[in-house]
């Protein structure tokens, strides 16, 4: 009796230091796994801005000064002391600010824009620009933190964004309008009530589409481009924003069509941050300037004559 | 079992459950108890009776044996020539579609001209994507998450490669659509695609760890020992009953029989502690780096990836960005583990490597992303080519390593299943053979009688 059980401690003492020699534990396994689950990451979209506009600015100053020649302690004396502007600018507007895959280099009107404020300041814009790729997001905040000098980025003038940084004069007047598919039937806005269009999530069009007497229902995408790639793939009737940027898709995409009136001012300025309105004043002046000389026609010829509708350069508003 | 109630009465005491052996006996003695009792009062009848209890005994033991043996050996090939394998598909498909993402990625920022090399690793991440795919799914059906998330990959791989196409097309002219058609293309891929992927190599790792389970289980080995002890206790004392009323000191047939069990016994115990040995080594050695270095590329070409979107992307997109630093955050204790992992296998030269590699990696994507967070597009595009080689290094590199891990993990499976080798047939064979020789000699006992 005694043996048996001093026989059979034995044997579960063999087996359980065999056992233990011979683990398998499954952590590495649940470490690795663990790992692989994190979810992909998104943005939340924000809510659409209303789309009323501000567009009166600083009045340019009496005389401008002479390139290179910047009056002492201005916010300008300072940019040519540093040596080069920080712009603010798109790099996936096509013909406004897009950066180029073929020439490696951001170009478009409003690089050209820049380069001509840049040149007001430094003589020369060659080597005194810096551009600066932004995300919608990171253009207030950029020129409250004084991370760039301007943006110039095909922004819409909203009474929301002009309480946050100020505004030059309109550069340019983009208007609302609607891009549907060549054969699509619908000869304005108004034709596609309760039809899908499709705008950037949280944007000023999707708002004033919103408030339409018989609105469409709209469609948010991350980006307006990616309302075009829903209309290729024909999951949507129609895209509704700036016409320059419709423009745009209609040249990338010629079985597209733009139809019916503007039905909403999309006035793009730049902004300066309020601490520097020596600077707006400034650059109202160059803008001024340039529409006077007709560098502003030429260069809305160079960029936009293809494809856009050539406009007159857009009256100044002064307000102080 | 090997106990009977006689035993139980004359040498064993405890051994037996009173209610079974009550029942037994109820059964029996309500049959024909006469002639039971008249019988078991001769000891011939005794003997008789002895020679039933060791064919049923030997049944029992033999059944157990057996079966713990079945169940470590099956448990050892699955895991050797089916859920491992399984295993490495799943990996590829998830390793060659998260590839594919990067891939295309980088491609798409070198302009409109893509290289040859860059087009051609996309292709082979295509093809073998769907030969693993193609390989799953002729095994699938063991598992009931795997068809779903199979035919989820097949249905979309399709869609996929077309927003790829249309991507490079628009890409070529120009296009700023071509960046929106890649992010289509990418967001397809991570939220149906990679999820699929994720779901069907997920199972099959727990399905590996649950042959490991079973192939190592300490109750197997245990159940395997405790009968082969009861079974040789229970010999013994046969034969110490039987010398007892058969007044005969040694029994050949029986002492045989006994030599044969302990020898089956101890080859038993021996075999399974191997084999559990082997497989741990498979585990630990093998299967457990191939995972970790398989997540560790997975997630760096999911990095990889984000950063040239988000450089696709001009800026325009911070989801990108968001995504690759919840990439950086979970990729620390990876390759922590990975580090022990490589001390355990003494592979310590290639995780070095691989550790400073992913170093310079990390700084280098940090320039890139302090580059973009000022918006210096240019500057950062031109640090995405240099980065993109070292991600490319860092994946070679972990591919040199899981192909070692491969390596020992055949062996070590390879070692789990001989080291059982031949118990299959040896167990019930050896127990039979034992029985023969017992009831021989039971019977030469018998004939004494007559």
């Amino acid at each position: 009796m005694k043996s048996r059980l001093r026989h059979f401690a034995g044997l579960v003492l063999v087996a359980a230091t065999a056992a233990g020699c011979g683990a398998t534990s499954d952590q590495a396994s649940r470490i690795a796994l663990a790992a692989l689950a994190t979810p992909p990451q998104h943005l939340k979209p924000k809510p659409p801005t209303p789309a009323t506009t501000c567009t009166a600015s600083l009045r340019p100053p009496a005389t401008m000064p002479t390139p290179g020649k910047m009056p002492a302690r201005s916010f300008m004396a300072q940019i040519h002391r540093r040596g080069y502007l920080r712009a603010g600018v798109n790099a996936g507007a096509l013909d406004f600010g897009y950066y180029n895959p073929s020439t490696g280099k951001i170009e478009g009107f409003e690089i050209d824009l820049v380069n001509e404020i840049a040149k007001a300041i430094f003589g020369t814009a060659k080597g005194h620009v810096q551009p600066v790729a932004l995300t919608v997001g990171q253009r207030e905040p950029f020129v409250r933190q004084g991370k760039v000098d301007i943006v110039v980025d095909t922004v819409t003038m909203t009474c929301a964004r002009s309480k946050e940084v100020d505004f030059s004069t309109v550069y340019y007047d983009a208007k609302q309008r609607v891009l549907v598919p060549a054969n699509s039937p619908a000869k304005s806005i108004g034709d596609l009530a309760g039809k899908r269009v499709c705008a950037t999530a949280g944007s000023t069009p999707v708002y004033v589409m919103q408030h339409l007497p018989h609105p469409p229902d709209v469609v948010g995408a991350p980006q307006a481009i990616d309302c075009l790639v829903y209309l290729q793939q024909g999951k949507i009737d129609g895209i509704s924003t700036d016409s320059s940027i419709l423009l745009g898709f209609n040249q990338q995409d010629p079985n597209t069509k733009l139809v019916g009136p503007p039905f909403a001012d999309v006035p793009y300025g730049m902004e300066i941050s309020k601490t520097h309105r020596d600077f707006v004043r400034f650059v109202n002046g160059v803008l001024a300037e340039l529409e006077r000389n007709g560098t502003w026609q030429q260069l809305q010829a160079e960029w936009l004559g293809q494809f856009h509708q050539l406009q007159a350069p857009p009256k100044p508003k002064y307000d102080g | 079992m090997w106990l009977d109630e006689d035993l139980t009465l004359e040498g064993l005491g405890t051994g037996v459950a009173p209610a079974r052996t009550r029942r037994q006996r109820g059964v029996r003695v309500g049959a024909a108890p006469a002639w039971v009792r008249a019988r078991l009062a001769t000891t011939p009848g005794r003997l008789v009776l002895v020679s039933i209890l060791i064919i049923v005994g030997a049944v029992c033991f033999g059944a157990i044996a057996t079966g713990a043996e079945q169940s470590r050996e099956r448990a050892a090939k699955a895991a050797r020539s089916q859920t491992e394998p399984l295993l490495v598909h799943a990996k590829d498909l998830y390793t060659s579609l998260s590839d594919a993402n990067a891939t295309v990625a980088t491609g798409l920022l070198s302009g409109g001209v893509e290289t040859a090399a860059n087009r051609n690793r996309y292709l082979a991440d295509l093809r073998i994507a769907t030969n693993a795919l193609s390989a799953l799914a002729s095994e699938s059906g063991t598992s009931a998450a795997a068809p779903v998330a199979l035919n989820t990959i097949a249905d979309q791989l399709p869609l996929y490669s077309g927003l790829v196409e249309t991507a490079r097309a628009n890409n070529r002219q120009g296009f700023p659509i071509g960046a929106a058609y890649l992010r289509r293309a990418v967001q397809l891929s991570k939220t149906s695609m990679l999820p699929a992927a994720d779901r069907i190599y997920s199972t099959e790792a727990q399905r590996l760890q649950e042959d490991y389970h079973t192939g190592s289980a300490t109750a197997t080995l245990v159940t395997f020992a405790v009968a082969s002890a009861v079974a040789l206790i229970l010999l013994v004392l046969a034969q110490w009953y039987v010398t007892r009323i058969s007044r005969r000191i040694l029994n050949v047939g029986m002492l045989v029989a006994t030599v044969a069990l302990a020898s089956v016994a101890v080859w038993g115990v021996v075999g399974l502690i191997g084999e559990q040995n082997a497989l741990s080594r498979a585990q630990q050695h093998g299967s457990d780096p191939v995972e970790v270095l398989s997540a560790t590329t997975v997630l760096l070409s999911r990095a990889q990836g984000d950063l040239s979107l988000a450089l696709v992307n001009r800026g325009t997109d911070e989801t990108d960005q968001l995504d690759f630093t919840a990439v950086e955050r979970v990729l620390p204790p990876l390759t922590g583990e990975m580090s022990a992992l490589a001390r355990r296998t003494g592979t310590t030269a290639a995780a070095n490597r691989f550790d400073s590699d992913y170093a310079s990696y990390q700084a280098q994507t940090k320039r890139i992303q302090e580059l973009q967070n000022k918006g210096e597009l240019q500057p950062a595009l031109q640090l995405e080519q240099p980065t993109a080689n070292i991600s490319d290094r860092l994946s070679s590199d972990l591919d040199g390593q899981i192909q070692a891990a491969q390596g020992r993990f055949k062996s070590a499976a390879a070692d789990a299943t001989s080291a059982l080798g031949g118990l299959a047939f040896a167990i019930p064979v050896i127990t039979v053979l034992a029985a023969v020789a017992a009831l021989l000699g039971l019977r030469q006992r018998i004939n004494e009688y007559r």
